[in-house]
Parts: structure tokens; sequence; C-alpha cells
């Protein structure tokens, strides 16, 4: 057991990490960041995804010993009710979910994608996409949700970047 | 109309885009102990004897309970027949047996292989024909050759029929399993609070139902379960009755006097919830020489797998869809439901009608070819229409097969495609298939009866309370418009609690296309007598009469003089029904509907539903893999409430069908009976990037019995989806498929015999 630190959403926590713990389950139990979700445990469905010093990860497959001091953003960390991030925004308007529980992942590697790619095409999304799966939506609000996050994005003037990170 | 057929936005949505909507294992309670289940690595053994003296001995460990700890109480489900954990006996890999609760899930998990159970290994069987056989190893004691029971249907003269037809066409198809896969694997949370009452957090569609399960099993009175609200990762049927996860954890709840949770693996949801039953089908159709059905026959073998929770009704569900799809005066039906040492299948999305679809469907096509007539034309031909009775007594209301097929027809150019010749390496085939479903259907003793209850504060905003669980269909969201649109209040002051069985009134559930109908109509109902409530009081301090008072965005104003206006609030304060500051009203609606009888002939549902469906393939002849390249729908919706609900679910419904038409499969290793597709990769769940194009129309026919005219939509959009695919394919390259899924392997030999 160690313990280590982890900047979530611009606030450093810290939390006793174990030897094969995962990032995933960190998370969840030491830091009680339950806006991660755990859908499978080995990579397959991207609900776990956080965006890690940058990179979208699934942190189910990150342990969580790799990651001291390291930054990371959950879902919970972008934007608020009143100010929403501009994917929140376009979620919710496109109605991009139904049960929710893919929504903190899927919108975490959208969020990935804008972040290096402001202007991906429609292949670009896919892609950028295609690590989580959804058993509700059949993605198709999904796709109209991050291309809409990207009109908004732009006619802002602004980008897709938080202000945690 | 203000909110009714307009794109609301979802209620949870800032919940669900920040991760903040609970779900079971986000739950966190003071003392919270975690639970593993102990399975069955064996298909089919004999339990000789448990030794659990090693467990307790691990730091940390609270408690470890074998079947003889529990009051050996099996679920009531359709057929009796499973116990929380085992008794004496193991039907299928993956079958509880023990269950351990500790500090944490890392020790619980490391406490099971502590446990030492001594399993006398039997024959097992996998196979519902072979299991069916003389000699074959009998899964449950008083099943002999593990039939479970046989579902039978006889309406008109069947023999008749078929002699007074012109052809009869006889086929075979077989379908697969599939799991559900939901998001969220499953979860429960049960805690035994200091009043003696059992609360149960689980994410389910009908809290009803797991209430009467737990309280069975537990054998405590049913006023002493509470089913708490929480949010549902994702229902499709899995979810619709009780998950046996359920019972274990409220025992260990009352066992240790400590919150309890189990979260299962993904490879435990895979692997140990309920699936789509596999169907094999016999389909014998008798028709004229201008295509006019005459008589249909349909023997199904539903492989149950271990245990039945409720596969007579899915089996009586085909039943009825092969009754009705189409018009067919002669019906006769036979359904064996077969006990095999695998995971037990069980509501799913359609119930029953995906399956039965693909083999009508599909043989449409056989049919249209034979007799040289196009199969747009044979299935307008044959087509319900408004005021029909089906064969097995549905009566439809509204129809808007018709234009739903033209539609489809129409905008996508069906009859060039059609037509097209088909050469080169890929080759492009349309296929057409159409559906049938109910709005809630009248089949269980239970009863079938929705209820809300709405109470409005001094400050004019409301509480709408409401029976049945949101799986992440947004009903709440559509009930949540509905009392906003008959009280003329904005969405945010509408405000819901659903599905807690202590505060809210009691409904069947979410699960039979029920919800945005017989909740809805229970929600439009009472909301128009709180409204009238309103008036009420309202004409009375206002000295004016009741029926020149109009509402708006919480006044009550009198139309000849805007002057004379009283807020909602201090309508309800000076209410004489107003209680406790509050003024409550609460509807139960209960549909006009005869329940199913064991002959099968009742109308169901108030309302029919109805789809077109047009697929689009192309087809590489040099590997035979199969990709869809568009999707075009017409569903008669009767009135689309929320159109980005009713999108989503058909747009979700297209996915599954795809899926489950292409590649989903659980599939289990015929040796030993485990499952090898245990991960959502080997299942092959399509991705965003396999999502073909998609145009959808929605047919409004406004049903009289409907709420605002609405009929289901949660499972219609899947039910002809891999017919539709099967014809494509079959138009494309000539192949017909006669089992699920298509794969790439049958069409490549299909096309080169040779390389077998």
């Amino acid at each position: 057991m160690k313990k280590i630190r982890l900047q979530v959403n611009g606030t450093w926590r810290s939390g006793w990490a174990a030897p094969g713990q995962t990032l995933l389950e960190f998370l969840r139990t030491e830091l009680d960041c339950t806006e991660v979700k755990h859908g499978c445990g080995k990579g397959d469905c991207g609900a776990c995804t956080v965006i890690l010093n940058g990179m979208a990860v699934d942190s189910c497959l990150v342990l969580s010993l790799q990651v001291d001091g390291s930054a990371v953003v959950t879902a919970k960390g972008l934007g608020t009710k009143e100010n929403p991030h501009p994917l929140q925004k376009a979620f919710i308007e496109t109605g991009a979910f139904q049960c929710g529980f893919c929504t903190p992942g899927m919108i975490l590697s959208a969020k990935a994608l804008l972040d290096t790619n402001p202007q991906p095409t429609k292949a670009e999304i896919r892609r950028g996409l295609s690590g989580n799966l959804c058993r509700c939506t059949g993605y198709r609000k999904i796709e109209e949700a991050v291309t809409a996050a990207v009109d908004y994005s732009s006619k802002n003037h602004g980008s897709t970047e938080d202000s945690t990170h | 109309m203000k909110y009714i057929g307009k794109r609301v936005p979802e209620i949870h949505g800032w919940a669900k885009v920040t991760g903040q909507a609970t779900f079971t294992d986000d739950l966190r309670l003071p003392g919270m102990l975690h639970a593993k289940i102990l399975r069955s690595p064996h298909a089919h053994a004999r339990i000789r004897g448990i030794d659990v003296s090693k467990v307790l001995q691990l730091p940390g460990v609270v408690t470890v309970m074998t079947g003889k700890d529990t009051p050996g109480i099996k679920y009531v489900a359709q057929v009796s027949d499973m116990y929380p954990l085992a008794m004496d006996k193991v039907r299928y890999v993956g079958d509880p047996v023990a269950v351990v609760a500790a500090e944490s899930e890392e020790i619980a998990r490391e406490a099971l292989s502590l446990i030492e159970v001594d399993y006398e290994v039997l024959p097992a069987v996998f196979d519902p024909r072979e299991a069916l056989k003389q000699g074959a190893p009998q899964i449950h004691e008083d099943k002999a050759n593990n039939l479970v029971l046989t579902i039978k249907r006889d309406f008109g003269n069947v023999d008749q029929g078929f002699a007074e037809s012109d052809f009869v066409f006889e086929d075979e198809f077989s379908t697969q399993a599939v799991p559900h896969c939901n998001m969220e694997p499953r979860s429960s949370a049960a805690l035994m609070n200091t009043e003696g009452v059992l609360q149960i957090w689980s994410g389910t569609q009908s809290p009803y139902f797991v209430r009467k399960e737990v309280a069975h099993v537990c054998n405590l009175p049913i006023s002493h379960v509470q089913v708490m609200e929480i949010h549902c990762g994702g229902g499709f049927g899995s979810r619709s009755k009780y998950c046996e996860d359920e019972g274990v954890t409220a025992l260990l709840a009352i066992r240790t006097g400590s919150p309890v949770r189990i979260t299962f693996s993904r490879e435990e949801e895979m692997t140990t919830t309920r699936i789509r039953h596999p169907f094999n089908i016999h389909l014998k159709t008798g028709v004229k020489k201008d295509g006019t059905f005459v008589a249909r026959q349909m023997d199904l073998i539903v492989d149950k797998g271990a245990y039945c929770h409720y596969g007579p009704a899915v089996t009586g569900y085909a039943a009825g869809t092969a009754a009705s799809h189409y018009r067919v005066p002669h019906f006769r039906f036979t359904g064996d439901v077969v006990y095999t040492n695998k995971q037990a299948g069980g509501p799913f999305r359609g119930f029953g009608a995906p399956q039965a679809i693909f083999a009508i469907e599909s043989q449409m096509d056989t049919i249209a070819e034979k007799l040289g007539i196009d199969p747009l034309e044979l299935r307008l031909r044959n087509a319900n229409q408004s005021g029909d009775t089906t064969a097995c007594g549905w009566q439809i209301t509204t129809c808007g097969l018709e234009e739903c097929l033209q539609k489809v027809v129409s905008s996508t150019n069906w009859q060039e495609k059609w037509k097209a010749e088909k050469t080169g390496r890929f080759r492009q085939g349309i296929g057409l298939a159409t559906a049938i479903h109910v709005s809630g259907s009248n089949v269980f003793p239970d009863g079938e009866f929705s209820s809300i209850e709405i109470k409005m504060f001094l400050d004019g905003q409301v509480s709408v309370y409401k029976g049945s669980g949101d799986t992440g269909t947004w009903a709440n969201t559509v009930i949540a418009q509905i009392v906003a649109e008959e009280l003329q209040l904005p969405m945010e002051k509408v405000r819901l609690i659903s599905m807690d069985t202590e505060t809210t009134p009691q409904s069947l559930g979410s699960f039979a296309s029920r919800v945005a109908f017989e909740d809805g109509n229970a929600a439009r109902m009472a909301a128009i007598q709180l409204r009238n409530y309103l008036l009420e009081s309202a004409s009375a301090r206002l000295q004016v009469p009741g029926e020149e008072l109009q509402i708006e965005q919480g006044q009550i104003v009198y139309q000849e003089d805007a002057e004379k206006r009283i807020s909602y609030g201090d309508a309800v304060f000076h209410s004489p029904r107003c209680v406790g500051h509050l003024l409550n009203s609460f509807y139960q609606y209960v549909p006009n509907t005869v329940r199913l009888t064991p002959q099968g002939y009742a109308n169901v549902s108030a309302a029919y539903a109805f789809s077109a469906q047009a697929a689009e393939v192309e087809v590489d002849t040099e590997t035979g893999q199969v990709r869809v390249l568009r999707f075009t729908v017409a569903q008669d919706v009767g009135k689309a409430i929320n159109p980005i609900a009713v999108e989503g679910q058909i747009e979700g419904a297209l996915a599954q069908g795809m899926g489950y038409a292409l590649t989903e499969e659980l599939i289990v290793d015929p040796e030993t009976g485990r499952v090898v597709s245990d991960c959502l990769d080997r299942v092959m769940l399509p991705t965003v990037m396999d999502i073909p194009q998609e145009q959808i129309f929605l047919v409004e026919t406004c049903d009289p019995e409907g709420p605002y005219g609405a009929k289901g939509v949660g499972e219609i959009g899947l039910n002809p989806t891999a017919a539709a695919i099967a014809n494509a394919v079959h138009n494309a390259v000539g192949y017909r498929a006669h089992k699920l899924p298509i794969e790439a392997e049958d069409v490549y030999y299909f096309l080169h015999p040779e390389k077998r």
C-alpha cells in the first residue's frame, strides 16, 4: 500500500493505492468518484473512461500506483449546470443518452478528441467514440451531439477545453 | 399543445451527463458489506456437501451462507423452480451455490476460494431436442423429459385451412441466445432497518415484482419490503420482473444486520443473467394463388435453459405475434418449453416476437418469390387493418401498417433496388419486414394496472409519484411532460419520484411497451383531476363560475376580467381538499383488456403498434461478410409524446436488431456447458463504427385509447430488424438465412459450395 496523490478535476486528493489496484477502483473506492462507471473491467466498454494527463484512457486498464501525481478529469469536472461544457449541453439537447451509464465515458472520449482535433470529420468522430459501447441509443444521437458540440464551440470562438485542464 | 409532441430534454439529463445519476453500485451506505457469489463450475451436479469452515477464519469475512442457511423457498416466477442459493443440485455453469459477505469485495472474492464443495457430477444436456428424448439427463425432478410445459393454441380450423390452400410452405428456422448486455452490470444492495423493513436498491424495471419475490424468498410480509428509488443502467427486459441476486442480497442483509451489496462482474452479468431464448421454429403456411394467407401453424422448441423464469409468457407471446402478424384466419401453435443445462432465458425486448417474426417474414419472401408476387404486394394483401380482430383475439383499433409500408417503400426507391441486377464482388440488396406489438399486455395473474399520484405544494409546484421504473427509456420525462401539459406548468416545476414502493402508488412495471401508454393515461387523468380541484377552489375564492376560468403558468385567471386571478399555491391553500398544505390527486388506470386464458384467445392490449422496416445491405461475395448500409423505418407510434425519446427507442432497437441479425451470440461450449462469449468483446455488440444510415418516419394514427393517441414504442423497433436484414441478404446474393445470426461463413459457403 502506498499513499498517492491525484489531481481530480483540479483538486488534489490522496488515498491508499494497493498493488494490482486499478485507477478505476482507486477512484471509486478510495475517492468515491462514482461518476466513473465500472462496466466491464477489461477495456471492452469504455464506461470508465477518464482523461489522464490529457489523454482519454480506460481507467480499468491503468494501475493506480502508476499514476501518482497525475491529473485526472472526470465527467463531473466539466462545466456547471449554469454553464455546461459544450458537450454536456449538446448531449442534453440532442438526447444523446438513455440510461446514462455509458454517458460519462462517452463524453470524456469526445472531449479528448475535440481537445486535440476541434474540427473533426464524421469519420474522426466515429473513430474517437469507437472504444465506447452503448446498448441503449444506437449511437446516432451521440454522433449528432458531438457534431453539435463542435458547432457550439466554433460559434463561441472558444474551445471545448474546460477550466480544470 | 405546449409539451406534448415536443422535443423536451430528458429530466435527469444533468445527472447523466456528469455521471451523478446514482446507480446501485454508486451507493455509499455506512458499514456496507460487499458480497460475492460462489457459482457452480459444473453444468449439472449434485451437491454432496459444502465445507465453509475455512472461510470465517479469513480476516474481514463477516458471513458465509449456503442454501441450507436460507428459508429454502423458491422464487415464484411462472413455474417456481429456483432457490436463491442451490439446495442440493446445480443445473448450469454459474448456478449460485454459496455467498460470502465481507468488508471488501476483494476479501469476499478471496474467501470464495476457501469454500469446498463436494460435487457429484451428473451428465448434462445442452440441446433442447436431445433433452426431450427418453433417457436424457433429468434436470428437474418433477419434469419428465425436461418438458416444462407445452403452450398450445388452436384457432379456426387449421387442417381445413391447409386443405383449402393452393400452396403450403414449410420451413425450419433457428435463433440464437443473446445476452442483454446492459451497460450497468447487475447490482443490488439491501438493508434491514430498525423497524424490520427490508430496504432494497436494485436497478429494475418493475419494483412491484422485486418486492413480491424478495418478500417471498425471505419469508417476510410484503409490507416489510421496500424497493428504493435508484437509476437503472439499461433494462431491455432483463430487469423486467426480478433478478436472482436480489433475493441473495436481501437474505444477507437479514442475516448480517448490515447493509450489503452484490455487484456482478461483467462475466457474471453475461453468463448468469437471463438471456433471449433460442427458438427452433417449424413454420407452415397455407396460401391461395393470389397470396392470401389461409392457415398458419407454428411449432416451437424453446430452449429454456436451467430455470423457467418467464419462459412460458415469452412463448405465449410468440404465439400471439404469429397469430396476429398479418391476417390469417386459421392458426395453430405448439410451443414446447424445454429445460437444458444452460443459462436460463427470460424477457428480452420483443418478448419472443423477434424470433417468430424472423421466421414469418423470411418465409413471406419465399412465398412471394414462388408465387411471383412482389413482396410488398404480398404484405399489403395480408396486412391488418383498423377494426380487425386477429386470430387470437387482438382487437386492432387503429392500424398504420399500410401507411408505414408505403412510406418505407416510397422513400427507399424500393422497387428499383429490389429488381436491380446484382453483379460484382460487392452486391447490394434490400429487404422488407413488418411487426405488430402490444402497448401493455394483460397476461399475468398480478393484474394490469398503472397508477400515478400527484401532490401540489403551496408554491404551486408538483411532485409526481410513479410506481414503475425508468431504465433509461425517458419514461419519467414523458410522464412529467403529460403532467406539465395538463397543469400548464413549466417542466422544471414538475418533479418525478419513481419506483419507491413505500411512497409511489402501484404500477405493474415498465415492460411490454407499457409505461407511456398506461402510466401515461394514469398521469393524464390524475393531472386533469388535480386541475379540476384547482379550478373548483379558484371558482369559490374568486366567486366566478369554474368553466370561465383558465389556467396558465401557475395562475388561474378569470377570462372576463384578467384582474381576477389566483395563484396555484393560493388555490391549493384555499381548497377544501387541501390536506397538510398539499393537494393530492391519484388515478389508477386499468385498461379495458381481457386476461390471457390458457387457450390464448384474448384482447390483451388496449392498442397495437405497427412497424415497417427496410434494410439495405452490401454482401462481400469473396468473404460472405454482410454490412448494413441503411435502415428505413416507418413506425405507427400513435402519437409521439416526445419525438426525441421515440426516435431514441427506434435507433437503439435498430442497433440491437442489427446485432441480433449479424453478430451477437452467447456461445456455449457443447462439451462443458461453459459460456465462451463471456465478455462484451466476444458477444460483438455493434459499435458506433457499425451504425448505418437511418431514416425514421413516425406515423401518427392517434389511437383513441392512448394518451394523446400514443401507443407503446419500446420494443417493436427490434422485432422486424433481423428479418429485414435476412431478406436483404437474400435479395443481394440469394442466400436464405434459416438461422441467426447470419454468419459470413454460411454466406460464403453458399456462394462457394466448392470450397466447403
